[in-house]
């Protein structure tokens, strides 16, 4: 098995998890708020689209980074108003912001861009060789060169899962999805945490776009995210509905893909079970899993003060 | 005197509104890689653009977001009574051959693939593996001769190829990929990968990353969107790409070692030329080296003189069927 010891099978499945981690993250923070969120691919493709149309408006990748958390946001404020005040149906309003995003971001990219594309000398996130981690001796190729949002994944992990499991605003956070009529009891402001649940969701999200579009790549392509978005929903559940459970199941993806590709060539198996392996994966994971992680249990359900 | 230059006028007019009355009216329809795939389907809309200034001739495109949108674009243009309907890719076959039985009136044109039968279909057939004979020749030049020194290149003789989805176009691409350079490097090793899709570039970039671990340091990509990302890992990574459909040397200049290009917009533009002369032939018409269907594109600057001298060579050599290339990836 000569495959596992190429550095590049495992810095590339690093590389490739990251999007659907991040994806998978605000897919954590949305449903420990019991809100459904199947509008991430919708909010990566425009966190995607907003990173490179601002990074190569304004020379800067870390404005388009900027843009894109605000791009994920702004979409997530609709999502978060139809779903949390208007109570409609959390699977349908994602759905529809997942049609909103690819149409807009079509539409755009052909009227500003057209045929040429995005510019080719929109400026990507840099890559940071970072000084203790790249000199371990077997894991520093793998780990110690990636580009820098892949570090600040981690930053943004470790704040989150210290956030919700470790503070208060975290314990009423899981409460209003857990059990929302007594968190209201207690005084806490159930609807407004749904909401900015949400927008922190369409925010991490939209940082996933951005580490396609600005980070592995530096243009834009229309359907870039290519069901990410809902692999990390997948991430999500096998994850258990913690952060760092979602970020190993996006891991696992990962490797799957980055597997998959190392193979193709060289091993005798052929390319069609290898191009389904991330997925056959991520059907055993759930498969094996479902029963035995238990969603929050208040989600998917909208919740009306009055009633 | 006066009654004379009435008539003369009076004719002027009615010719002038006859022949706007009688401009062609081309419909293109694209496949869901879209307009912006800055290959194939670009280089359709290229040639429409062309026909409109040099024929003046009305045009409309329609682009594709999913399959399901190929007949209902195909049928619009039929409905709205346009002379020539053109399909952009493999993947419209049967949609072209529903469409054009319900409107035996429309004239279609469909690119990659071909339905037979029928009077109003003429089909354009391109031999890409002739185009890919030419850019494998170059890679396994390079690979076979240690003097070339090319920044990045280590002559490991290993060469990567990326594929999109498996369909006919791609592999004939291939299939003249794999005769090209082991003609020139017999020993030369060739890893082939498919990433199942053409608009995933991040994809792209990592399986020619993949490919580049295992020691090719020229891949060629034959995957439209997800190719971008084959260029991008070569520019990022400091080894070589080879573009696909089009000049792709734009996007990478000093990464980019030639492209394989298929003259799609030669095929719009003569098929259109041809409905307005009345010489609309049902068929197929294949494009090929000879008739300037296919060809490659500009070599990067610090390959010898003497290599793009020797596939210029290659070049004549398949032109006078000297060299035949077949479009079945050898074994």
């Amino acid at each position: 098995m000569n495959v596992l010891l190429n550095p590049e099978l495992w810095s590339s499945a690093l590389t490739l998890a990251i999007p659907i981690a991040f994806a998978a993250l605000g897919g954590v923070f949305s449903e420990r708020a019991g809100v459904v969120n199947i509008a991430l691919e919708g909010k990566m493709l425009i966190g995607a689209f907003a990173a490179v149309a601002f990074a190569s408006l304004f020379h800067s990748a870390w404005i388009g980074l900027i843009a894109a958390i605000l791009a994920g946001a702004l979409t997530a404020m609709l999502f978060a108003w139809a779903t949390v005040y208007l109570r409609a149906d959390h699977i349908i309003a994602g759905l529809a912001i997942d049609i909103l995003a690819a149409g807009l971001t079509g539409f755009l990219f052909n009227s500003i861009y057209g045929q040429m594309g995005t510019p080719s000398d929109t400026p990507s996130l840099p890559i940071w060789h970072v000084p203790l981690l790249r000199d371990i001796p077997v894991l520093g190729p793998v780990l110690g060169h990636h580009e820098a949002l892949v570090y600040l994944f981690f930053l943004v992990l470790g704040v989150s899962n210290w956030v919700l499991f470790r503070t208060p605003i975290g314990l009423r956070w899981r409460a209003v999805g857990e059990y929302p009529r007594a968190a209201d009891a207690a005084g806490v402001p159930v609807l407004r945490v749904k909401f900015w649940a949400v927008v922190a969701a369409g925010a991490v999200a939209g940082l996933g776009g951005a580490d396609l579009s600005i980070g592995i790549l530096n243009s834009f392509s229309p359907g870039m995210t290519t069901g990410r978005g809902f692999i990390a929903l997948a991430a999500v559940i096998f994850g258990a509905w913690r952060p760092w459970g979602s970020f190993l199941a996006a891991l696992l993806f990962g490797f799957a893909t980055s597997l998959s590709f190392q193979l193709q060539g060289t091993a005798a198996i052929s390319k069609n079970i290898l191009l389904m392996l991330p997925y056959i994966v991520t059907i055993l994971a759930l498969t094996g899993f479902v029963g035995r992680t238990t969603a929050p249990a208040a989600d998917g359900q909208p919740y009306d003060p009055e009633r | 005197m006066k009654r004379i230059v009435m008539v003369f006028a009076l004719a002027a007019v009615v010719m002038g509104m006859a022949s706007a009355a009688f401009a062609l009216k081309v419909g293109l329809v694209t496949d869901t890689g879209g307009l912006n795939d800055r290959s194939f389907n670009q280089m359709a809309y290229q040639g429409l653009q062309q026909a409109e200034k040099q024929l003046g001739v009305d045009i409309s495109v329609v682009q594709s977001k999913a399959q399901g949108d190929y007949v209902p674009n195909l049928t619009r243009f039929a409905q709205q009574k346009y002379d020539l309907v053109i399909a952009v890719g493999f993947l419209m076959h049967d949609a072209v051959e529903q469409v054009s039985k319900e409107f035996p009136d429309t004239k279609f044109l469909l690119i990659d693939s071909e339905v037979t039968d029928r009077a109003n279909v003429t089909n354009a057939l391109f031999s890409e593996q002739q185009a890919g004979y030419l850019v494998g020749a170059l890679a396994g030049m390079i690979e076979a001769d240690s003097s070339v020194n090319l920044p990045g290149l280590k002559h490991n003789d290993t060469i990567g190829v990326v594929g999109g989805m498996q369909i006919p176009p791609v592999d004939r691409y291939i299939a003249g990929y794999y005769q090209g350079a082991k003609a020139q490097d017999p020993a030369i090793n060739i890893i082939l990968g498919y990433t199942g899709n053409f608009d995933d570039p991040a994809s792209g970039k990592s399986l020619a990353q993949a490919q580049h671990s295992k020691g090719a340091d020229i891949i060629f990509q034959v995957a439209g969107g997800t190719g971008l990302g084959v260029i991008q890992a070569a520019k990022d990574g400091g080894y070589y790409a080879i573009g696909v459909d089009v000049d792709q040397a734009y996007l990478a200049p000093a990464h980019v070692l030639t492209s394989a290009e298929k003259r799609v917009d030669v095929a719009v533009f003569d098929t259109i030329k041809n409905v307005k002369n009345g010489d609309f032939k049902a068929g197929t018409q294949i494009f090929d080296l000879q008739n300037d269907g296919v060809g490659v594109g500009a070599i990067l600057d610090g390959v010898p003189a003497s290599m793009k001298a020797k596939i210029e060579q290659i070049m004549a050599d398949i032109k006078s069927g000297k060299i035949q290339v077949s479009d079945k990836i050898p074994q």
